[in-house]
């Protein structure tokens, strides 16, 4: 089973408060931000690493592709750690700046890189950190034609990858659908869970360990020493016949106020509602 | 020319940092005070460092290890020592004294033998040099191996020995040990690896009450007409005191690297409590006395690591011949990491006395390092007997 994993590098969210917008709040500037895989990304790479391997005999019996379109030169930092936590390939896409890579530009993207690599699945992260637009997955299915599965929890083959049976939960419950590949999906923090892939390769009995605050497993040295050799392909916007060309504009960013920082207490529940109403006028 | 990055050389490094720094927070920050309170060492996690392929970090690849530099031993030293300095020590007891020991001075055939399992966790190992009697007069060591037949006869006691025990009452697996063969002058040592099971191998006592570096077990073991196989011998009879300086080198390094770990954690916990910290009516860093104690505390952690890092860098790990400098870091290092734990526990104040906010555990841990690898004193002894014979610094 193939499958590309597209990841994007994002402000890290747990230094959220470095984020500054530039003097006329039309964009979000990056100086001074630490760039980290972004988390949603990262748990759709665990997935795949899962999706194509045999976790009992710690052997790979598929092939991961990541593809991270990256503003400025190409920066590969990321692909790097990809490769470094299993993954095969990488390929880079060197585009633009960050405000020129809105969802359907990267949709745009990913699907001339499918037409080229042929996966069997796309599996993406659910939304990206940063924009939290949540649109680039669906959007790629629809320029592919292709059926797409969005916040699986669960995802199970055993025909290496020609047809899936995926959960997803929902308000009402658990939804069970049956899909046939390719398919792109993007995936929930639910996907993490010991036992939610099964690829008909690892045994159903083995136990995945907790990943506790991790969103994938960590790399191992010799993958690491091994990533040295692996490709990593640039592909161009020429190569992939897509131009740049947003189709949203944004008007204006604005930071969140800043918290006073002062803290009351009350007495009595009675008084709490009364305040909440006439001060803080959120009732 | 491109940026110079003393610390993460390349790619690799900065990988191999990130990687141990999220394994780090995740598992081994968590279990840390515990063990501490408790003195006891965590096997099952230290059999994960097999897993992530840190137990064998400068053994050659063919015998299980990852065949990295002296840099990348300090990275995993320096990371894993930010958040528990004694689980670190008993990492550096095996992946050090041990495993680099023996794959820098062993046979082929003893290589195959002992560094897989040492290099994926399945063996506990670590070094014996240290007597009851013979500390920095390391020399002046009284274990005796006497050849009979296709045996030595190992007679003697040793003292300190971290992973000697893996509990109470359990003896570590293998073990490199340092005895004088019958005959030989003062500086003729020879080594000897020895196993958990070979008769009259014993554990003379686990070492209880430490003041720091609880999470690692230290040992007394005893050897009564233990009988060694000649082919466990490491090298020829009496070359064994050059396998010991050069393994020292790469020792105090990494030693240096822990207390690099224990002062950047120190400086994170204090800088953090001031800017948060109100005192009159003021975060706690606008104090002047308080400036003093981050802004000198981080400026000493950053010197110590260039220092540490330029001298890894240089290192061959086959080649002796870096004392005057592997003795500096340490020398300087050490008490700096104890200095700065020290500032860090003073800027909490009664919060930093207590184990809760870390810095009283890395306060008793740091001073290990003055004492464990070479004394400080013993650095100053050999620097300035080496800087004696130069006329000029390069």
């Amino acid at each position: 089973m193939k499958i590309l994993v597209p990841i994007k590098r994002v402000a890290d969210p747990a230094n959220a408060n470095k984020v500054k917008v530039d003097d006329d709040a039309t964009k979000v500037t990056s100086e001074g931000l630490e760039w980290v895989m972004n988390p949603f990304d990262e748990w759709s790479l665990e997935a795949a690493l899962r999706l194509t391997e045999n976790a009992a005999e710690k052997a790979r019996v598929g092939e991961i592709v990541v593809v991270s379109i990256t503003p400025g030169e190409g920066d590969t930092d990321h692909i790097r750690e990809a490769l470094g936590k299993g993954a095969e390939r990488g390929i880079v896409v060197p585009a633009g700046t960050d405000e020129q890579l809105d969802a359907s530009v990267v949709a745009k993207i990913l699907a001339a890189v499918v037409k080229k690599e042929e996966p069997d699945v796309v599996l993406m992260g659910k939304q990206a950190a940063d924009g939290d637009s949540a649109v680039a997955g669906t959007k790629l299915a629809e320029l592919l034609e292709w059926p797409v599965v969005n916040y699986a929890t669960n995802i199970a083959t055993s025909d290496e990858g020609k047809t899936f049976e995926v959960k997803r939960e929902l308000d009402i419950g658990v939804q069970t659908l049956k899909v046939e590949g390719p398919v792109v999906f993007t995936s929930s923090d639910r996907i993490l869970r010991p036992d939610s892939i099964k690829n008909g390769v690892t045994p159903d009995d083995f136990e995945y360990a907790d990943l506790g605050d991790l969103n994938s497993r960590l790399s191992n040295l010799k993958n690491i020493m091994a990533a040295r050799k692996k490709p990593i392909d640039t592909m161009t916007l020429d190569d992939l016949g897509v131009e740049l060309g947003v189709g949203t504009e944004y008007v204006k960013f604005t930071l969140p106020q800043g918290r006073s920082g002062s803290a009351e207490f009350v007495e009595t529940v009675d008084e709490l509602v009364q305040k909440l109403q006439t001060e803080a006028k959120v009732l | 020319m491109p940026e110079l990055d003393l610390f993460n050389p390349t790619p690799e490094h900065a990988q191999l940092r990130e990687m141990v720094r999220r394994f780090a927070e995740s598992e081994v920050e968590p279990q840390a005070l515990e063990h501490d309170r408790t003195e006891t060492f965590n096997v099952a996690l230290f059999r994960k460092l097999g897993e992530l392929g840190l137990l064998g970090i400068t053994a050659q690849e063919e015998f299980g290890g990852t065949g990295l530099d002296p840099v990348a031993a300090c990275i995993v030293h320096e990371e894993l020592s930010a958040v528990d300095p004694g689980f670190t020590l008993a990492y550096l007891a095996h992946s050090m004294l041990f495993v680099n020991n023996l794959a820098q001075n062993g046979s082929d055939a003893q290589r195959k033998k002992y560094l897989p399992a040492a290099c994926s966790g399945e063996a506990i190992c670590g070094m014996c040099m240290s007597e009851p009697d013979a500390g920095t007069d390391v020399l002046g060591m009284r274990t005796t191996a006497k050849r009979d037949g296709d045996h030595y006869v190992l007679d003697g006691a040793k003292m300190w020995i971290t992973n000697g025990a893996i509990s109470k009452t359990e003896l570590g697996d293998t073990f490199l040990v340092y005895a004088r063969v019958e005959g030989a002058g003062r500086s003729e040592l020879s080594m000897f690896i020895v196993e958990k099971g070979m008769a009259g191998f014993s554990l003379g006592q686990k070492i209880e009450d430490k003041l720091g570096m609880r999470a690692s077990t230290t040992a007394e073991l005893v050897f009564e007409g233990c009988r060694v196989p000649v082919e466990n011998r490491v090298g020829e009879e009496g070359t064994a005191t050059l396998h010991m300086m050069r393994n020292l080198e790469i020792e105090r390094v990494t030693l240096a690297a822990m207390s690099l770990g224990i002062a950047r954690r120190s400086v994170e916990v204090m800088n953090e409590y001031a800017r948060d910290r109100k005192s009159f009516g003021e975060p706690l860093n606008r104090f002047g006395q308080i400036q003093r104690h981050i802004a000198e505390s981080y400026a000493e952690y950053m010197a110590g690591r260039a220092y540490t890092y330029l001298i890894a860098s240089q290192m061959d790990l086959a080649k002796p011949g870096q004392r005057l400098d592997t003795d500096g870091v340490k020398l300087f290092c050490s008490t700096m990491g104890k200095n700065v734990a020290d500032r860090a526990i003073q800027v909490l104040g009664g919060y930093g006395y207590t184990g809760e906010y870390r810095v009283e555990r890395l306060w008793r841990d740091a001073k290990l390092l003055e004492i464990g690898g070479g004394t400080i004193e013993a650095h100053q002894k050999n620097m300035t007997r080496d800087l004696s014979r130069l006329e000029k610094l390069k």
